[in-house]
């Protein structure tokens, strides 16, 4: 009885976390970029060696032009390192976007389609896909997620820039992603939205079990989402340090921002991002 | 008229963004009506001051019965919708070959260095003096004249398709390929209404190119049309008749004008500074 229980079990475990030993869902080996820059080749990463695990949310941090966005895009299969680098997806070898990984980018504005509605924005990566019913409920799940409902048949550009960012995350969301790419998705967006949005976000992490790598400017909210930070330094750059972020889930704004264990890693990450600066 | 900018691909942009687009939008009928007022008292003067008989200039009142004759023989109308077929299809078919040519010179550097120094040539040609080859190579035909017209017509719009292919945002793309996008939908979803601003700029500036030299080639080579009544009218000593076809000719071009504006205010609704705000 008890054996014959033990794959079904595990198998809700795995979908839980954490695992002794989750797999890896991204592995970066001797990772670097080199990009045209008007004095020819510039190396902007040099031999980066890190993992992301298996429903892990991983922070990115570093001064600005450090390669947050290069890396995001490396792993997202939007760019190429240079030959020799290793980045695999799961076992695969990264090679154009993976199927289930999506990336919000930086630049909003720019990654909206102008011609289309906000709703119609959302719908574009299931179009085809899902059923017509089905690609309705999704869009209006999302939308409502980041409390754009109303906005649903608005052109983005009518909307301001931190409502142009929420419906770039629900286009992403409604794809169900199995990994977030989160490029400063908060960056525009004010204090008091910015925190729901946190909160909303962890929400459909700890939901879907999804795995994220995060970048943001902001110490704080760096500690506050994620199990693990990545400091960029040096120039070209390499992680120089890794913070494990050890706070229990689920969080709380207030709690946990104020817990003996947070404010300590504040100070460490803080010092890790000062010594990028001399 | 604003061609001479708007030509220019590098400050070509998109019809929405542009200053002039929302200027003209803006002008309502009467400043427009103004704008005819030297005109209205050029052709008072003559009025006055010409004389019926001058083989040269026959005063205003003259033309409008030579225009009645031309119409009931019935020669006028077949002019014009032969002036205006010429034109359509050169114009329909520059914008098609226009925007593909751009799209693809556009999206890869090598195809832009293989055929930009074509390009330049065939561009610097005077569309007049293709005419004699055309018509060497084609005859005396419809398919000479929408050949012409299509040649001149094409270049605005493949270097504004061009530009306009430059100017699309890396993350756009990106963005389509995240979301799993294939070649096709990417094209059909993301690229060509990116594009669509920038080939009806192209199609803005090259109609009234299109007209002047569907005229240009109809006076050239006596191939029907508007401007092969003109010819001819001038070859008989009509001098009241080529006023009065000049006079249809200006008013097909505003008229041309006039179609492209409203559809572009039409199409490109959607983009910010087109829209009226009340929805
Ligand atoms: N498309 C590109 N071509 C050439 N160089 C680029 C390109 N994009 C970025 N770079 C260079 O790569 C470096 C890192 O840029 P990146 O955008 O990754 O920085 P970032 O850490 O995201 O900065 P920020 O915090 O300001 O967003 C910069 O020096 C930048 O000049
Ligand atoms: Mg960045």
């Amino acid at each position: 009885m008890k054996a014959n229980e033990q794959p079904v079990a595990e198998q809700a475990s795995a979908e839980d976390r954490p695992q002794p030993q989750p797999r890896n869902t991204f592995e970066c080996r001797n990772l670097s970029v080199e990009l045209r820059s008007s004095g020819g080749l510039a190396c902007i990463c040099r031999s980066i060696d890190f993992e992301v695990r298996e429903g892990e949310f991983v922070s990115i941090m570093g001064r600005s032009g450090s390669g947050k966005t290069t890396l995001l895009r490396i792993l997202g299969g939007l760019l190429s390192p240079t030959p020799g680098s290793t980045v695999r997806y799961y076992s695969e070898q990264v090679d154009g976007p993976p199927r289930g990984v999506i990336t919000v980018f930086q630049n909003y504005a720019a990654s909206l389609l102008p011609w289309r509605t906000v709703e119609k924005n959302v719908a574009l990566g299931l179009e085809g896909k899902v059923s017509k019913d089905e690609k309705a409920e999704r869009v209006a799940e999302a939308l409502a997620m980041v409390s754009l409902s109303k906005r649903a048949k608005d052109y983005p550009w009518r909307l301001s820039g931190g409502m142009q960012q929420r419906v770039q995350l629900a286009r992403a969301l409604a794809m169900r992603p199995s990994v977030l790419l989160l490029d400063e998705p908060f960056g525009a967006l004010d204090a008091m939205t910015k925190t729901t949005l946190q909160d909303e976000l962890l929400h459909v992490y700890e939901q879907t079990g999804a795995t994220v790598v995060f970048v943001t400017h902001d110490v704080d909210e760096a500690l506050y989402l994620s199990d693990r930070v990545l400091i960029l330094q040096g120039d070209p750059s390499t992680i120089g340090e890794s913070v494990a972020v050890q706070c229990s889930r689920p969080r709380d704004q207030i709690e946990t921002k104020q817990s003996e264990g947070f404010l300590t890693l504040r100070r460490k990450v803080y010092e890790a991002i000062m010594q990028g600066h001399d | 008229m604003t061609a001479a900018t708007a030509a220019d691909p590098d400050r070509a942009h998109q019809p929405g963004g542009s200053d002039q687009a929302k200027s003209t939008k803006r002008t309502t009928s009467a400043p427009r009506l103004r704008g005819l007022l030297p005109l209205v008292v050029l052709l008072s003067v003559w009025e006055l001051v010409g004389s019926p008989g001058s083989p040269f200039f026959p005063p205003p009142s003259t033309w409008g019965s030579a225009l009645i004759g031309l119409w009931e023989n019935g020669a006028l109308l077949a002019a014009v919708l032969a002036t205006l077929t010429t034109f359509c299809i050169g114009l329909g078919t520059a914008t098609v070959v226009g925007a593909v040519l751009g799209l693809v010179v556009g999206g890869s550097p090598g195809a832009d260095r293989a055929m930009s120094p074509t390009f330049e040539f065939a561009r610097a040609m005077p569309p007049a003096a293709m005419v004699p080859i055309a018509t060497l190579l084609l005859g005396y035909d419809e398919t000479m004249k929408v050949t012409v017209v299509t040649l001149a017509a094409i270049w605005a719009i493949l270097l504004n398709t061009r530009a306009g292919v430059r100017r699309i945002d890396q993350t756009l793309l990106d963005a389509a390929r995240s979301l799993q996008l294939g070649t096709v939908e990417r094209i059909r979803k993301v690229i060509v209404p990116a594009l669509l601003p920038a080939v009806f700029l192209g199609v803005r500036v090259a109609a009234p190119i299109a007209v002047v030299i569907t005229l240009l080639v109809e006076i050239l080579t006596h191939v029907e049309g508007v401007g092969a009544l003109i010819a001819q009218s001038q070859r008989t000593f009509q001098p009241a008749r080529v006023y009065a076809l000049i006079l249809v000719a200006g008013a097909l071009s505003l008229l041309v004008n006039g179609v492209l504006g409203m559809v572009e205010s039409h199409v490109f609704r959607y983009l910010p500074g087109k829209a009226d705000g009340s929805e």
